[in-house]
């Protein structure tokens, strides 16, 4: 296999007193389709949040598409590759859809406002809501602003894409729409690691299933395996728990 | 609570289509016109001494809206750069603004005034012959310059913490969210969060406006000429204090009305654009 495009290895943070990270190692390669789960507070998003930095950490080192992200200058370079989703949107609410898309082109990208415009239009057809370029956030559903969300976040073309439990904030009937974008992005070749709780989506759109407890990396493995035969005590109750449901 | 109910939408799409102000729309222009009126009224009716006041204390209206206007606009920016200080996890410009704040805040601006008018000249003629600099050792304080260096450092540190509120009160996600895009903090600021900021900082900015131009009534104790310091001219001129101060007053009011009612003018438009 060729080089990963994500490599952490032996990562670890703490907050205060508690320890949210203790030695994660993981490799990404390009084109994969990660999912994380694991119970709250077992690091998966602070894992996440590592990888662009917006969390620093204390120990070990992440390598991002061959950039040593322990250097603090290479943190604009790193973040312009990979794109981040939120649970809760963060749209920019005073901004119209289209200038959400559009902001961060024009400034870092530096694109002509015409071509930002042009490839916004384009990704918010492929989210499926052209007619809301004029709208302001405020005025969309929870599921249409997850998909301004991820279209704001593809107009940068980032190699990665990562998900922080982007369905959580979301009404039930809302969260088809944006899965739905996610499993196309996915067969598209997009590198993506997603932290969600939706069990279905991670059978059917993830390579790769990673379960996460007290700061590591407790079990790997394809879904197929990961759901059926579930080799770690820890993991075999997780599953136990949520999947009854 | 029913006609109020009604005539929310008529105002909105007012708003979008003329954005005029509109004395229907906001009720208090009226007590505009009535203070503006009885100020008309005295000057026609009892031209001496009304009218005289007036004239005389004109060119102290002047120097009033002068001194307001220019040091409201230089102490936004002095608390703009307060505020991100104050923010900032840079530990020398959060230390400085800080301190900045903490002990501009605690002197009245009456003492600073007096203490920039009177002190910092003597200081500079004793830095010039120590230097041997003759501009320093024959330098006299210009009384409107140091009046709106004084309001501008004094109120510079109120607005540096309407400002630190006012970023504060902008969720994470937005910072996050901006620089994830690979935004710099300064682009992250300026397009993302000081937009949003603003918002929520306009009407603290409009009362510090209200204040500060009451507050540079003050200023007639460094010879600056003021409304408030030709009105004292002209009452020991002509000994009538109650015609003097009752015409002074009513020329602050009618000045910081009309600033309140553009104040709130401002703050509908800024809602209606979101």
């Amino acid at each position: 296999m060729s080089e990963p495009v994500i490599k952490i290895r032996n990562v670890h943070k703490h907050f205060g007193r508690i320890e949210a990270l203790r030695g994660v190692n993981l490799d990404i390669h390009e084109g994969e389709v990660v999912v994380v789960i694991g119970p709250s507070g077992s690091g998966k998003s602070t894992m996440l949040r590592c990888i662009n930095r917006l969390e620093e950490y204390d120990k070990g080192s992440i390598v991002v598409n061959g950039i040593e992200l322990n250097n603090p200058h290479n943190i604009n370079a790193v973040r312009s590759e990979v794109g981040m989703v939120f649970q809760s949107f963060n749209l920019f609410p005073h901004l119209k859809v289209i200038d959400n898309l559009t902001l961060a082109q024009k400034i870092v990208r530096k694109r002509e406002k015409e071509q930002a415009i042009e490839i916004g239009m384009q990704l918010l057809n492929k989210v499926g809501i052209p007619e809301k370029a004029e709208a302001f956030p405020g005025q969309l559903s929870g599921g249409q602003q997850q998909r301004v969300a991820i279209a704001r976040a593809l107009a940068m073309n980032p190699k990665i894409m990562l998900f922080d439990e982007p369905t959580s904030a979301l009404d039930p009937e809302m969260i088809k729409e944006v899965l739905d974008v996610m499993s196309q992005l996915a067969k598209d070749g997009m590198t993506m690691i997603v932290v969600s709780h939706e069990m279905g989506f991670a059978r059917a759109a993830a390579d790769r299933i990673i379960f996460m407890d007290e700061g590591v990396i407790v079990e790997e493995n394809t879904p197929q395996l990961f759901f059926t035969s579930p080799t770690q005590k820890r993991t075999q109750d997780f599953l136990s728990k949520v999947l009854q449901i | 609570m029913e006609k109020g109910k009604k005539d929310a939408p008529n105002r909105e799409l007012s708003f979008v289509t003329g954005g005029e102000v509109n004395i229907r729309q906001d009720p208090w222009w009226w007590l505009v016109v009535v203070v503006a009126a009885v100020i008309i009224l005295l000057v026609m009716l009892r031209p001496v001494p009304f009218k005289d006041i007036v004239v005389f204390a004109k060119d102290g209206i002047l120097v009033t809206i002068l001194v307001t206007v220019v040091s409201y606009f230089l102490m936004l920016i002095l608390g703009l750069f307060g505020g991100l200080g104050r923010l900032s996890k840079n530990k020398i410009a959060f230390g400085v603004s800080s301190l900045y704040v903490e002990v501009v805040r605690g002197i009245p601006l009456l003492v600073q005034l007096i203490g920039w008018y009177f002190a910092s000249p003597v200081i500079i003629q004793k830095l010039g012959l120590l230097l041997n600099f003759a501009p320093f050792i024959e330098y006299r304080a210009n009384p409107i310059i140091t009046a709106i260096i004084a309001i501008t450092v004094c109120y510079g540190a109120y607005m540096s913490e309407i400002v630190r509120a006012g970023i504060s009160s902008i969720p994470r996600g937005q910072m996050e969210a901006a620089r994830s895009l690979g935004m710099s903090y300064f682009q992250a600021m300026r397009y993302v969060i000081l937009p949003q900021a603003f918002r929520v900082i306009l009407p603290p900015m409009g009362n510090e406006f209200i204040a500060l131009l009451k507050d540079s009534s003050l200023v007639s104790v460094v010879a600056v000429s003021d409304l408030t310091r030709r009105g004292r001219e002209f009452m020991s001129a002509h000994f009538n204090p109650i015609e003097t101060w009752l015409m002074v007053a009513l020329l602050y009011l009618i000045m910081t009305l009309i600033a309140a009612r553009i104040v709130s003018y401002i703050e509908k438009r800024a809602k209606v654009d979101r």
